[in-house]
């Protein structure tokens, strides 16, 4: 019990110092100033449907300004500790390094939970005054109702979420063992785009015809988790997926955060402060 | 120790890959493989959608940049942006039918137009054919995720028929075009035009004698007098006796 009250007072004092941080207030004002202005963009719109528009705003804003909070917040927040020596004064009391580690991250996580909450909100929050413009404007292309899937919006930004949890875990394994902040957050941002591109690695040394390839490209590849499979809830007219779908994304995502988290755990363990 | 870290997180990964695996499969499917021109400049843009973000704008940005090339009717650019628009975003069926439209259409005639004014007519068709075959093979990359759009059936069609003079193919594709969701009624009426010109006139009439009676008279779109006056056309053309003449019902 006093193990997570310890980690929770942790988290809590990661939510704070994050909060007060200037670069993360930019961060989010930008997201959101990108999903309310998404509106004014339309007129730039040419393939997709309006509505499929504004979402494909959205969820962009939440994945890619997520990820820059992840990976900032994760950075700074676990740097400032050890460069003002705060991380010394909280480990020399009975609080474990593994509650330090989980409780930075249980903080990073709130801190993107509140922001995939509160953009998740807006977007529907935008979605709807739009659809209702629409279907006054033009009836009888709502005849069957609302077209939006506002589930699924919210399915959308809980997966997008779960994968800043990853790459937060992933950027705190880094800033574990790594001796600067400016380091682990390139890390982050390599990690992210390895993420993004992961699966065209999959598929060229799936391709490949000598075996030795395909085991070395499938161990490489493996060590970094690939990002496509947290959007399968985004596509605005497909319906939910399949509940078998998003469990294994869960689980897949869960089990990255932990072998990650774990890993930093180890390795900070071992780190001289 | 950081060896240690990549072993343990790559044999964990090995793992969990088989958990991911088949949502990734699902979602490539759905979307077809992003292919990039790797001797293409395709600015930073791209940079965002790969990110996982912003694929709808940043295909909209991209087609743009190919409306621009398209302008300068620089073939190269207008063909690797086509299929670039629709790498990165390959949902909009939009860029489907008009990139294909711009390969069979537009494209062969710069091709024309920058050869030798006395271009032959059989090295004209074999421009058009290449084009033609180049924009089906586009449409080709779209089955996965627009296999029952109505509108690239008739893309499909419409190409096979103009460009290609395929007339078997064209009715094929009208009819696929009829038979997806929302199918508009001219691509039924298309079928059997395309059945006339493909020598299948008994076919033709057949198909246009069981269409006629599911056709609204109060809508437009059905047509069914301009239905009911072509199936008085083949009836002629095909010597059809009185007596076994389509006979309308009472509506």
């Amino acid at each position: 019990m006093a193990v997570l009250q310890r980690i929770g007072i942790l988290a809590h004092n990661t939510l704070r110092a994050a909060a007060r941080q200037r670069l993360f207030h930019l961060i989010i004002l930008l997201a959101f100033a990108l999903v309310l202005g998404a509106r004014w963009f339309r007129e730039f719109n040419f393939g997709a449907p309006e509505l499929k528009f504004l979402a494909d705003c959205g969820l962009g804003a939440m994945g890619f300004f997520g990820a820059a909070l992840a990976i900032t917040a994760t950075g700074q927040l676990f740097f400032h500790e050890l460069e003002t020596r705060t991380a010394q004064t909280i480990l020399a009391k009975p609080v474990r390094r593994s509650e330090f580690i989980l409780g930075k991250l249980l903080g990073v996580g709130g801190l993107l939970l509140g922001f995939c909450v509160a953009l998740a909100l807006l977007l529907i929050a935008v979605l709807w005054s739009r659809e209702s413009e629409l279907m006054q404007q033009l009836p009888e292309a709502f005849e069957n109702g609302r077209q939006v899937n506002y589930a699924g919006v919210l399915l959308a930004g809980a997966l997008q979420w779960l994968k800043l949890i990853v790459l937060a875990s992933l950027t705190l394994l880094v800033a574990s063992f790594a001796q600067s902040q400016l380091f682990s957050v390139l890390a982050g941002f390599a990690i992210l785009a390895i993420g993004h591109l992961q699966h065209l690695a999959h598929d060229a040394y799936r391709r490949s015809a000598s075996a030795a390839v395909r085991l070395l490209g499938g161990a490489v590849v493996s060590a970094f988790p690939r990002f496509d499979i947290f959007g399968v809830a985004d596509g605005l007219d497909a319906g939910l997926p399949a509940g078998s779908d998003i469990a294994r994304v869960v689980a897949y995502g869960l089990g990255y955060a932990g072998i990650a988290c774990a890993l930093a755990i180890f390795s900070f363990g071992r780190r001289e402060i | 120790m950081v060896i240690a870290i990549g072993l343990v997180m790559g044999l964990a990964g090995f793992a969990l890959d088989g958990v991911g695996e088949p949502v990734g499969a699902a979602i490539r499917r759905r979307e077809p493989e992003l292919r990039l021109e790797p001797a293409m400049n395709t600015g930073p843009g791209i940079l965002l959608a790969l990110l996982g973000g912003f694929r709808g704008p940043v295909a909209d940005a991209l087609w743009l940049r190919l409306y621009s090339s398209w302008e300068r009717q620089d073939i190269a650019g207008t063909r690797a942006l086509v299929r670039l628009v629709t790498s990165v975003d390959p949902r909009p069926a939009y860029f489907w039918i008009n990139g294909a439209r711009m390969l069979a259409y537009d494209v062969a005639a710069w091709r024309m137009a920058g050869g030798s004014a006395s271009l032959r007519e059989d090295a004209r068709r074999q421009i058009r054919h290449e084009q033609a075959g180049e924009a089906l093979a586009y449409l080709d990359a779209a089955r996965p995720i627009h296999d029952d759009s109505a509108a690239v059936w008739m893309e499909r069609a419409n190409i096979a028929l103009n460009q290609l003079r395929d007339f078997e193919a064209a009715a094929h594709h009208y009819r696929r075009a009829w038979e997806a969701p929302g199918g508009p009624y001219h691509a039924a009426r298309l079928h059997a035009r395309a059945l006339r010109l493909a020598g299948r006139p008994r076919e033709a009439l057949a198909w246009l004698v069981q269409l006629h009676p599911g056709l609204p008279c109060d809508d437009d779109a059905a047509a069914a007098a301009a239905v009911l006056d072509r199936i008085r056309e083949l009836e002629s053309e095909l010597g059809v006796p009185a007596a076994e003449a389509y006979r309308p019902q009472e509506q």
